[in-house]
């Protein structure tokens, strides 16, 4: 375990703050890479080591020669370079403010395009994927995802189930074209293939950052200091930190990791094991990979919110004070030596237990001189999890087969904890018993992992033998069967339908293996002409009926729109179904897209009345200033009063942007329950029908047609 | 199912086990020796060389009570002679019976002493018959002297003579560490002793003839090979991590502290080594590191020089120099798990390579990679007759050996955190901690703290470490997060410490976080001497409690180790924070408790009340309370206030700084944006976390005022005056305080 340092082949100071990961790299005349980064609220800063000044709108800076500041009127939130223009290779800088987008092309110094992003700017990238060979600007908002031309036209757009945190382009499914990975705050990767989403994975937290390592690998980091690897779909391994991730990239056969507190290492590809590490002097901004020393391989940059530049090269000549080259084999002897006896000393450890084992299974078991570390050896434990309608969650049963006892239980999973990621529960003195209850409530309908840690002992024991178990919670583990038969009416009306062609069979096995059931599900008969499933929920004891017909009609009949979606989902994918048509009827979903439709084009009214009565006053500000001003040199009265106008109006212009910015939080708000209802709607069908709903919601949306819409989520389409 | 899972590593595989190197004048690497037990701190000696040969031998005694002494040759360790398993060494020393060069070693397993040639020929035993029992005899140093076997075990210091008990000394707490000296004229012997709890003193003729407190606490003693025969003069480690000198010249001991402790772990043994004809001093802490200061043997108070720094990652017990696996002088170094490794000079290792010794290391590498072989082996067998057993009907009983585990708590400094350290010989996976009351939190940067949800009451803390790979070693920081400032009783925490292997067994660690956190500082009191005392608050407790009781009693109260229960127990302890103080004096069946801080005599009321009221003893209680003790304390913390209230406003202003957001040509460039003021303000936020306990200042005050009302006159009406006493105090109006407080003492006068 023996992590080296390096150096940087490159060093360099900006003299300017930088915004954690606002900052990218172009080439803004086509050959020369430019550091551009976010540097304050609404500054932009490019450095420009290989190429002379930028004119036009940027202006140079005083701290650095070689830095050319650009100023904008609004916040910055996200930046993307990228050759969008079909007719030069020369970078366009993307600027994304919170509901704008501008595309600014330095060079020229001129704008491509500026336009609105009702639904919010959190990520842009410039790439092109699947159909779309030209490089488009793509946008992540609140809940969707949308696609720029170079001329400012909407190439695609789609919903997604949360805020977009990261994005790439790689090709997942490996047929030669790229898909569009989006990783959101509802903890989710999902990919975007020919405007479809065709896989989701489920993480543990808000995805931070994706990258690309290789063809069929990509990294990623959560927002919980998780970062890992994923190939063709399946995680080869992760690690998880205090820090978090603020960016990875893969640079000299190692995964690179920058972390939040300045740290950046090394990682191996395959194993995530360190292999170099060093730590910046301040919290780290970004790390790009770019050719900056003009050398044809890209340097690993990175950046401190300071302003530190390091450049650290793919290829590590062995240097530091680890120098090997005098004597590499006596030095690598000797680390293995130090390695081996680790080794050792680990294994006489382990051998040492046993042989106190060996020492003591003749010694009687007296209750009173027992000592304070023993235990039984043929003890065992069991794990067993059942619902709890009464107290509406999993209860997680630990127990042991002999008098010992379990004192203390530790349930380390993720994203199903209110706090942290271990639930642990140490019962008083007064209450051990050889069996422990732990409840669970996992929040979303994801299988989860959970690990044991049992603490087993005496209750007077000093030391305790640890048990480790690991159990797999179904997808749908917080759906328990109703077996009373009383139960089987249910008057809920929201339902979705749909068509399968599959035998029964099938369909138990698949119950079987998403459900957490008491007894395996069996049909009655071979011949049976009906498969029905009645649950409750334990979160909400919301009642969940699943009726499956030979003829290959099925009915899953509850209230809750985003559950019907997941189990179409999930069955799609159990019964390989490429194409699925449903029709749906949530009345409550129906009801609530109205209000928000009709929230959204009000705060869209109010938003444009608002905008106007800004302009008007600080119209007059801009005015009254100078003459406030100008006033100074004549009467100090009428400057005192000018002044005092300028203080009143000013006043106003706070009053009026704070209501802007809560009616613009609303609108976000509507917005987003919106695009999560048209998601829902898209789920419940599969394929081309999952597309068609997304699409033609999207013109509905535009054309604000609320009837439209709701026919969308009925059949899956307008017409 | 007796099941051991081999764990995902979801952790981060960085760690402090990383050996890095930073580089000052030295250059060095590590030479990777034996492996012997746990080892005690200086437990690794180095004989001096023979004659002509200047191989050295290594003698080592571990936890098992294993003895053993080797020589190195090409890097592989070949045993001299190694004696039988028995009670933990707790001490090596070397020693000569003749005068000349030391050749005969001395080591004390439990209260037994035995001394072995170095041919490991047992030539002098000596079971001691100290009256303390053996559980007392925590820590064993020993020295030799002529004829004269110096035995010092917890606090009593024994003399032996001609393997008789021929005088003994008890101290006033547990020695921690001594050194002997001659003095010039006759052949007497002077001890300079270590006291627990930060007291040095010089003993002569079975008197202390000389005491000195440090409060750096120091904990190591290493007496300088150059020093003359005529000087005390001695250097000492620190539990802060400090080093420094102590030096006794005409019956006046004095310290001098040469190297500050600043963030490092708390020293753990010191040692000698030469380096091209220099002396240097290595240094071994508990946090992992080795450091080597250059000393200049002209002037030993001159500052020592930082060489070199070594991160072992686990806890170092001993380090010494000599030469041992060539012809010059490496450092030894031994960890707590007992790893026996050198430190030697990568321009020795380039320069003496030869091809023969590289044969020779990998000679030892394939020699070393076929015993692990065969370890597995042996090991998987074990493990599977350990698995059948479990699944056997035959309950026999498994007990294996407890964890290696050390745990020490420091008292509380601000804000009342304290600090426990957690040492152990295997690597930590997880700490799992629980406590029945609301807990605040704190650890290692390198570990994820979670705390988890409440069980049912809600009123519980149930939190886990989860450390990163290869962590032998972690602090926590605990306090209790209670709304109202006075906690009235003691608090218990349970630690399960669980490693990362096999065995898959969790330890169990169960500490006590007092009352009075803050009263950590010991003093030297002399009643007769000190007059202000008088006028102290009092509190008197009669009853039919023994000194035992009154000792677990306040064992809840205040932090650290308090005095063996003797007939007559008196000691003074001081507040780390105010530093007040309080005296305690108890015998079988009155105390007598003072402190110049009401609250505290409060607590101890209250908690001493209930406490005999659980172990249904009569008690009876009386408080002697004069009425200017509040302005008294406060005239003597105004000072802590005042600097607490700066503090406070340039936390406030340096905040406002960072919101400017003011880039680096506005604060660095020749003519300054900000005024000198705010920009020594700004400069100090970057370089280290400004905090101010002002807050916690003034509802000390305030506290002081209550409870004086409450011991004094019953008092009604205090939520008007202890309000208005609070808004004076955050609106620092000091001189109005004080009038406050003298009016209100004034008009409880005339109320009587």
């Amino acid at each position: 375990m023996n992590v080296s340092t390096v150096q940087p082949v490159f060093k360099l100071e900006l003299n300017h703050k930088v915004n954690p990961g606002i900052v990218t790299l172009a080439k803004y005349d086509g050959t020369h890479a430019c550091l551009t980064a976010s540097a304050g609220y609404d500054k932009i800063i490019i450095h420009h080591p290989h190429v002379g000044a930028i004119s036009g709108r940027a202006q140079r800076s005083e701290n650095h020669r070689e830095i050319s500041e650009l100023n904008l009127s609004q916040a910055v939130i996200a930046l993307a370079a990228g050759p969008l223009r079909p007719d030069t290779n020369r970078d366009i800088l993307l600027i994304g403010s919170p509901t704008q987008i501008l595309a600014y092309d330095v060079h020229d110094n001129s704008d491509l395009f500026f336009k609105e992003a009702p639904d919010g700017v959190n990520v842009i990238v410039a790439g092109s994927f699947g159909k779309y060979t030209k490089t488009l600007a793509i946008v992540g908002g609140n809940s969707s995802v949308l696609g720029l031309t170079w001329e400012g036209n909407e190439a695609f757009w789609n919903v997604v189930g949360g805020k977009v945190t990261a994005m790439i382009t790689f090709d997942f499914d490996r047929d030669g074209e790229s898909e569009l990975i989006v990783g959101s705050e509802d903890s989710f990767i999902r990919v975007l293939k020919d405007n479809q989403f065709v896989a989701e994975i489920a993480e543990t937290g808000p995805v931070v950052c994706l990258s690309v390592i290789s063809d069929v690998r990509f990294a990623y980091g959560l927002a919980n200091g998780t970062i890992g690897i994923y190939e063709d779909g399946v995680r080869l391994w992760r690690v998880k930190s205090k820090q978090n991730a603020i960016s990875l990239q893969w640079s000299g056969e190692a995964l690179a990791c920058c972390w939040s507190n300045g740290r950046v290492d090394w990682r191996d590809g395959s194993s995530g094991r360190v292999l170099r590490r060093v730590q910046m002097r301040a919290s780290a901004a970004a790390m790009l990979l770019a050719d900056y020393r003009a050398l044809g391989t890209p340097d690993l940059v990175c950046v401190s919110v300071r302003g530190e530049v390091l450049g650290y090269s793919p290829t590590q000549e062995s240097s530091g004070f680890n120098d090997t080259t005098k004597n590499p084999a006596t030095e690598e002897d000797r680390l293995a030596i130090t390695e081996l006896l680790n080794k050792k000393q680990a294994l006489m450890l382990e051998l040492q237990h046993y042989e106190a084992n060996a020492a003591s299974a003749v010694m009687p078991d007296l209750e009173d001189d027992r000592p304070t570390t023993a235990m039984p050896t043929n003890t065992r434990l069991q794990v067993a999890v059942v619902h709890s309608l009464d107290e509406g969650c999993l209860n997680l049963a630990i127990s042991t087969n002999n008098e010992t006892i379990v004192r203390a239980a530790l349930i380390l999973a993720e994203g199903i904890f209110e706090s942290g990621e271990t639930l642990a529960r140490h019962p008083p003195l007064s209450q051990i018993r050889p069996i422990l209850h732990v409840p669970l409530h996992p929040p979303r309908d994801v299988p989860v992992d959970v690990h044991i840690k049992a603490l087993v002992g005496y209750p007077n024991s000093e030391q305790y033998h640890i048990f480790e178990m690991t159990k797999q919670l179904p997808r749908f583990a917080m759906y328990t069967m109703n077996y009373n038969a009383t139960n089987r009416i249910n008057y809920n009306s929201s339902y979705v339908t749909f068509q399968i062609t599959e035998r029964l069979q099938r369909i138990c096995i698949w119950a079987n293996q998403n459900f957490l059931l008491e007894n395996e599900l069996e049909l009655n008969s071979e011949d049976a002409k009906e498969f029905h499933v009645n649950l409750t929920c334990l979160r909400d004891q919301s009642t969940l009926d699943m009726n499956f017909n030979v003829d290959g009609n099925v009915k899953i009949t509850t209230s809750d729109m985003r559950l019907a979606g997941d189990l179409v989902q999930s069955l799609a994918v159990f019964l390989n179904l490429t194409d699925l048509k449903s029709t749906a009827n949530f009345v409550e979903a129906e009801k609530k897209l109205r209000e928000e439709m009709e929230n959204a084009s009000q705060a869209g009214e109010m938003r444009s009345r608002l905008a106007a009565e800004t302009a008007e006053r600080a119209q007059l500000i801009t005015a009254l200033l100078p003459a406030a001003q100008d006033a100074a040199s004549y009467d100090l009265k009428e400057m005192l009063n000018r002044y005092k106008e300028v203080v009143m109006l000013n006043e106003e212009l706070i009053a009026a942007c704070h209501v802007r910015r809560a009616t613009q939080e609303h609108a976000v708000a509507s917005l987003k329950t919106l695009h999560t209802i048209l998601q829902q709607a898209a789920r419940l069908r599969v394929g081309k029908y999952s597309k068609a709903v997304v699409s033609a919601s999207r013109n509905a949306v535009k054309e604000n047609n609320v009837e439209a819409l709701i026919k969308i989520i009925q059949v899956g389409e307008s017409l | 199912m007796l099941k051991i899972l081999c764990q995902q590593s979801e952790k981060d595989v960085a760690g402090i086990i990383i050996v890095y190197y930073r580089v000052m004048d030295y250059d060095m690497c590590r030479i990777d020796y034996f492996i012997s037990g746990i080892t005690y701190p200086d437990t690794l000696k180095i004989l001096p060389s023979q004659g002509q040969k200047l191989e050295q031998k290594v003698v080592v005694g571990d936890k098992t009570g294993v003895l053993q002494c080797l020589t190195i040759r090409d890097e592989e360790p070949v045993i001299q002679f190694k004696t039988l398993p028995g009670k933990p060494i707790t001490a090596v020393q070397l020693t000569s019976t003749n005068g000349t060069q030391p050749d005969k070693i001395f080591a004390a397993s439990g209260n037994e002493v035995k001394g072995y040639t170095k041919k490991g020929k047992v030539f002098f035993s000596i079971e001691t018959a100290l009256s303390e029992p053996v559980t007392s005899i925590l820590y064993v140093s020993r020295c030799v002297f002529g004829g004269d076997l110096i035995l010092c075990s917890g606090r009593t210091i024994t003399f032996y003579r001609d393997s008789k008990e021929h005088q003994s000394y008890v101290c006033k707490d547990r020695v921690l560490d001594m050194a002997a000296f001659i003095t010039p004229n006759n052949a007497k012997v002077r001890l300079l002793l270590l006291i627990a709890h930060k007291g040095a003193g010089i003993l002569e003729n079975g008197h202390l003839v000389a005491h000195i407190a440090i409060s750096s606490g120091p904990s190591r003693l290493a007496t300088p090979p150059v020093a003359q025969v005529a000087e005390i003069k001695c250097f000492y480690g620190a539990a802060d991590g400090s080093v420094g000198i102590i030096t006794y010249e005409e019956t006046t001991l004095s310290n001098n502290c040469l190297v500050e402790g600043r963030g490092l772990g708390s020293v753990v043994c010191l040692g000698w080594f030469y380096s091209n004809a220099n002396l240097h001093l290595a240094v071994g802490r508990n946090d992992g590191s080795v450091q080597l200061y250059l000393i200049d043997v002209e002037n030993l108070h001159l500052k020592p020089r930082l060489k070199f720094t070594y991160f072992s990652g686990e806890p170092v017990t001993s380090v010494v120099g000599g030469c041992v696996g060539t012809d010059e002088g490496e450092l030894l170094v031994a960890t707590f798990s007992g790893r026996i490794f050198a430190l030697r000079s990568k321009f020795l290792i380039a320069g003496s390579v030869t091809k023969a010794s590289h044969e020779n290391l990998a000679a030892r590498r394939s020699k070393l990679e076929i015993e692990i072989v065969r370890l597995e082996k042996q090991t998987a067998n074990e493990r599977e007759k350990y698995q059948r057993n479990s699944r056997s009907l035959q309950a026999g009983l498994s007990t294996p050996p407890l964890l290696d585990i050390e745990h020490k708590m420091s008292g509380a400094t601000r804000e009342g955190w304290q600090e426990v350290d957690i040492t152990l010989a295997v690597p930590l996976d997880m700490l799992f901690i629980y406590c029945s009351k609301k807990l605040k939190l704190l650890t290692d940067s390198a570990a994820v703290l979670s705390v988890c949800s409440s069980q049912d009451s809600a009123s519980d803390l149930l939190a886990t470490v989860r450390c990163q790979a290869g962590t032998r070693r972690i602090w926590l920081r605990l306090r209790v997060a209670s709304t109202n400032s006075t906690v009235l009783e003691s608090t218990r925490v349970l630690i399960y410490a669980l490693p990362t292997g096999a065995p898959r067994v969790a330890r169990l660690l169960s500490i006590k976080l007092p009352a009075l956190p803050y009263y950590s500082q010991h003093e030297e009191f002399d009643e007769n001497n000190d007059h202000s005392i008088k006028s102290w608050c009092q509190l008197h407790v009669t009853g039919g409690f023994s000194v035992a009781e009154m000792t677990f009693w306040l064992s809840d109260i205040l932090p650290g180790d308090l005095p063996r229960p003797a007939s007559n127990v008196a000691f003074l302890r001081v507040h780390s924070l105010l530093g007040t103080k309080l005296y305690c004096q108890y015998q079988r069946g009155s105390a007598v408790f003072k402190s110049n801080n009401i609250s505290t005599v409060s607590s101890v009321r209250s908690i001493i009340s209930n406490c005999s009221i659980d172990k249904r003893i009569r008690v009876e209680i009386s408080c002697d309370i004069p009425d200017d003790c509040c302005l008294k304390s406060f005239k003597l913390i105004e000072n802590i206030i005042s600097i607490a209230y700066e503090k406070k406003n340039q936390v406030t202003l340096a905040k406002a700084l960072d919101l400017l957001e003011l880039d680096t040509k506005a604060i660095n460039a020749e003519k300054p944006v900000l005024c000198k003021e705010y920009y020594t303000v700004l400069k100090n936020s970057e370089s280290e976390i400004l905090q101010s306990n002002f807050d916690e200042l003034i509802e000390i005050v305030v506290q002081w005022y209550l409870d004086w009302r409450s011991l004094s006159v019953n008092g009604n009406n205090t939520v008007d005056q202890s309000n208005k006493l609070c808004a004076l105090l955050k609106d620092y109006k000091l001189d109005d305080v004080t009038k406050v407080l003298s009016e209100l003492t004034e008009f409880n006068h005339t109320c009587e």
